[in-house]
């Protein structure tokens, strides 16, 4: 039996998920046994197709949830979306916790049936950039990659022939690679808005790369880590004073790293220069729409103010399509990245949409995606 | 900048402004003739969309007027008001454009008022010069 707040080491009592697993596969575990026992009707699980490529699926088969196990920094997904209307399960970013807690405030995600198990994350990595990275800086074809790992500082690659291969990611990051921009400026690297935080910091002694450090942040993280002991899924101890001080030092480090690299990102601009900041890159839209279509916390479905009040005819250098959103998300943008990910023109949105959403947060003393019971600042009008 | 006259879009609330404009019409108060006016039911039928819009299309100053606080014919629209402007002054003021927009209440019987209104925000909007978003427009 566990309680809320207890900080725990556990692993995956099937031998082969916990030596696939990236740290014990403790994780996969907690959602196989969610779906086992009839806690969710489905899991959203990551398909693995190789180590830059893997598709979001939802499934009901248990044994396609074992297969998923294993982590993919390479592979930048927001799952928030495919959580919707459904009892679902799912792993997840900090990120993609925060996207479920927007959604859910915006009535698109019951999270009364929704668990979500966050996994520490120190960035993830495009997968273009990556393979560029591999050929140009570790001189590996991307090809022979089995594996990767992110740790003190350092990103490693294992090989086909089992080789390591180490870079430190401030070099890589100097040489314009490394981790996506959107990664360098979080500072959510425990995901403590999800109902378990799961992750490797902590982890140490002969458990090290075998076990998962797991906090439970609230009821429905004790149901699920209950859930999954009663099917025999994992095992857990409570972790040492040692464990947990060291991957709060860890969690420390990364978000020092965060808001001095954010101070490096963000240059202030003058007033006069606002404008043009905004409309030079914006000039090169080609009006997809594909930055709304992946957009984890836009609720506003098929018919929204930005798209409708948007025309090509107008032909005006500073597209409304992005004024709007620009406006609509200035108190709920999470800074994924996705937008910039899949734009075909490659503008750099998600920097444009922070360097006004951030400013604008940090005036109403809101953070998005943290607490449910948090509510936006545009939402209610409170009468006096 | 001697000959640029700004235009000015000013939205107008039914019941208090618009018949405090009509009054000052009346009262034959003197204002400057660069403003537009739109009569909407409730000043929080103003969008931020409305007003990026006409800044896009080239209005060099927009004016929301509506009824006094606790006078709103709808109870509680002025309030929504208020709450809306806050987002879109913070957005205007990212574009560098938050001097371009004033909210002002005016009750049916301040004719007065809305004409100091309307003559203090055509010469300020007069001393910033034209909407650069205007100029783009006439680029293109």
């Amino acid at each position: 039996m566990v309680n809320v707040g207890d900080m725990l080491v556990g692993y995956a009592t099937n031998e082969d998920v916990r030596k696939r697993g990236a740290s014990g596969g403790l994780v996969t575990a907690v959602l196989a046994a969610a779906l086992e026992k009839g806690l969710v009707e489905n899991v959203v699980v990551m398909k693995h197709i190789n180590e830059f490529e893997a598709v979001p699926i939802i499934t009901d088969d248990v044994d396609e949830v074992l297969a998923s196990t294993g982590s993919l920094h390479s592979v930048p997904v927001n799952l928030a979306k495919y959580a919707m209307g459904r009892k679902v399960a799912m792993p997840a970013k900090p990120c993609d916790a925060q996207a479920v807690i927007e959604q859910a405030k915006r009535g698109m995600i019951d999270l009364d049936n929704t668990y979500v198990v966050g996994l520490n994350c120190g960035g993830s990595m495009h997968p273009v950039t990556t393979k560029k990275m591999l050929v140009e800086m570790y001189d590996i074809d991307p090809e022979d990659v089995v594996g990767e790992e992110i740790e003190k500082g350092k990103l490693i690659f294992k090989t086909k022939n089992g080789e390591e291969m180490a870079i430190a990611i401030d070099e890589l990051e100097e040489a314009g690679f490394g981790r996506r921009e959107s990664c360098r400026y979080c500072t959510l690297k425990i995901p403590v808005n999800a109902d378990l935080a799961c992750g490797n910091w902590g982890v140490i002694g002969d458990k090290a790369g075998s076990a998962t450090f797991c906090q439970v942040m609230n009821d429905k993280g004790v149901k699920l880590l209950d859930n999954a002991i009663e099917a025999g899924r994992i095992e857990v101890e409570p972790a040492s004073d040692k464990a947990i001080a060291i991957r709060a030092k860890v969690n420390d480090v990364m978000v020092n790293l965060g808001n001095t690299l954010e101070k490096e990102i963000f240059p202030e601009i003058p007033d006069e220069e606002r404008m043009q900041y905004y409309m030079e890159p914006m000039a090169d839209c080609i009006d997809c729409g594909a930055c709304k279509e992946v957009c984890p916390v836009c609720a506003c479905g098929e018919d929204s103010k930005c798209t409708m009040f948007h025309s090509l005819v107008d032909n005006y250098k500073m597209s409304m399509y992005h004024m709007v959103r620009l406006l609509h998300l200035s108190d709920s943008c999470i800074a994924c990245g996705q937008c910039s990910d899949v734009c075909p023109s490659d503008i750099p949105i998600t920097l444009l949409q922070s360097s006004f959403a951030i400013p604008s947060q940090r005036k109403r003393e809101y953070t998005p995606g943290m607490n449910v019971d948090d509510v936006p600042p545009f939402f209610e009008v409170i009468l006096k | 900048m001697s000959d640029f006259e700004p235009d000015i879009l000013t939205f107008c609330c039914n019941w208090c402004s618009y018949a405090g404009a009509d009054l000052a019409g009346v009262s034959r108060l003197q204002y400057p003739t660069n403003n537009r006016i739109i009569r909407v039911m409730c000043s929080s039928r103003v969008e931020p969309i409305h007003i990026l819009e006409a800044l896009k299309e080239g209005t060099d100053g927009i004016l929301v007027t509506g009824c006094h606080i606790g006078d709103c014919h709808y109870i509680e629209g002025n309030i929504h008001t208020d709450e809306r402007m806050k987002e879109i002054v913070d957005a205007l003021e990212h574009l560098g454009l938050k001097d371009r927009l004033r909210l002002e209440w005016v009750s049916a019987a301040e004719g007065k008022k809305f004409q100091e209104t309307i003559t203090d925000f055509v010469e300020k909007i007069r001393a910033l010069g034209p909407n650069p978003l205007k100029e783009k427009a006439k680029e293109e």
